[in-house]
Parts: C-alpha cells; sequence; structure tokens
C-alpha cells in the first residue's frame, strides 16, 4: 500500500477530489488503522479524463470483478458510474461521485477543509459533515468513528 | 493547536465530564489515550504514522498462519 503516492498522484495531476472515510478520520485525529481510500471526485467533464489519467499507471480494476474479465479504465468508464471499489497497485481506493448522508460533489466539497498532509496540500471533510457521514451508514464501526470524532471535536475549543 | 489548547483537550479526554459525548465514547468503548496521541501529531504526521504502521502490517499480516510458519 502506498496511499502517499496515490494521493500525491491526483493532486498532481489536477484532480478535484476530497478525501473522506477512514483517511478523513485519522486527519482529524482518529486512532482508527484504514486500508483503503475513500476518495469523492467531481464528475465534471473537465476532471475525469484527470482523474483517469492519474491513476491509469497503477493499473485499477474493480476490487468484485473477476481475474478473467476484461475491464477498462478510462474517462467513459468513469462517467457511466457513481461508484468505483478499485484495487490498483499503490493499494485499494474508493471512488465515490456522491456520499450518502452528505450529497453531491459539490456539497461534499462545500462541506471540505484544506489540510497539509501526504506532501501536499488536499482536501477532506470538516469533521461536522464527516461524522454526519458517519452516522448515516448505521455501521457499527462508522458509529465508533462518529463517536471518536465527536469526542476530538467535544476536546478541542473550536472556534 | 495552541499548547494551551492541547492542555484543554487532553484534560477533557483523560477526564471526560459525566454525560458528555467524550463519556459516552468512552463507555462504547473508544481508547480515549489513543486519541491523546494521535491529537499531538499534526495531520501530516498522522499520515506519516499511518503510512508506516500499514507498511509493518502488510510485513507481517497472516505471519501466524499454519500455512506460513
Amino acid at each position: 500500500m502506498n496511499f502517499i503516492a496515490a494521493v500525491q498522484a491526483l493532486v498532481d495531476a489536477g484532480v478535484d477530489f476530497v478525501i473522506i472515510g477512514g483517511w478523513s478520520v485519522i486527519l482529524h485525529g482518529g486512532d482508527r488503522a484504514t486500508f483503503d481510500l475513500d476518495v469523492c471526485f467531481s464528475r465534471n467533464a473537465a476532471n475525469l479524463p484527470r482523474l483517469a489519467k492519474a491513476l491509469a499507471p497503477f493499473h485499477p480494476r474493480l476490487r468484485d470483478l473477476p481475474a478473467d474479465l476484461p475491464f477498462v479504465w478510462d474517462e467513459a468508464t468513469l462517467r457511466n458510474g457513481t461508484i468505483f471499489t478499485l484495487s490498483t497497485d499503490l493499494g485499494a481506493i474508493d471512488l465515490l461521485a456522491e456520499l450518502p448522508g452528505v450529497g453531491d460533489y459539490p456539497e461534499v466539497k462545500a462541506h471540505s477543509i484544506a489540510v497539509e498532509a501526504f506532501g501536499r496540500e488536499v482536501r477532506t471533510l470538516d469533521a461536522p459533515t464527516l461524522i454526519r457521514s458517519k452516522r448515516a451508514t448505521g455501521r457499527p464501526k462508522d458509529l465508533m468513528d462518529a463517536m471518536t470524532l465527536e469526542s476530538l471535536m467535544d476536546s478541542i475549543e473550536l472556534p | 493547536m495552541t499548547p494551551e489548547q492541547l492542555a484543554v483537550a487532553e484534560e477533557r479526554l483523560r477526564h471526560p465530564a459525566p454525560g458528555s459525548r467524550i463519556a459516552a465514547a468512552k463507555e462504547f468503548g473508544i481508547d480515549l489515550t489513543l486519541l491523546l496521541h494521535q491529537l499531538r501529531l499534526t495531520p501530516a504526521q498522522r499520515v506519516i504514522w499511518m503510512h508506516d504502521f500499514s507498511a509493518a502490517m502488510e510485513q507481517v499480516r497472516g505471519a501466524a498462519r499454519p500455512d506460513r510458519a
């Protein structure tokens, strides 16, 4: 796994994206481990070729696709879907065009903050919105994330 | 985060106020001491920490399986 390289590739290609999920929890100070990179991406026509080009060198394939079935990674594939659960040479990367509990990409981006991490400036969900997205899934591990984030928020004197 | 803010945060995590969301998290089983550790790091340091953790985990993952012994 090399998620630092994955994020840097996305940033350097000019991809419009927001880090969500476990890495966002980690960026906010959560102590949990994560083994994939969850990204919410813009479906803007200019963004899709950038996204396709950024990940192409790392041979993305759908994780649930049998190995003997062909898969084409390009702009057209991205245009035809909103959720891609990928395995890549850098690790598992999940791409979502919208986030349950939050909304589509413009809504996600509107509730994101800029953070210096991964050797770049990246955007990630703000803590209240991340909590909202975690509570929306109803999964026990996401509930734990939500409570962790609430503890972190409540421990810090926020303006 | 300023040192003063960190001190306040650490105190709240070490001694959660009864009825608070922090207390509820502790009751739920969340290890607040691990949050203290992460709070002291910058976001960039958290990424490096997780990256190093992932690399170490990949090296040892499954080492105790009978077919790997």
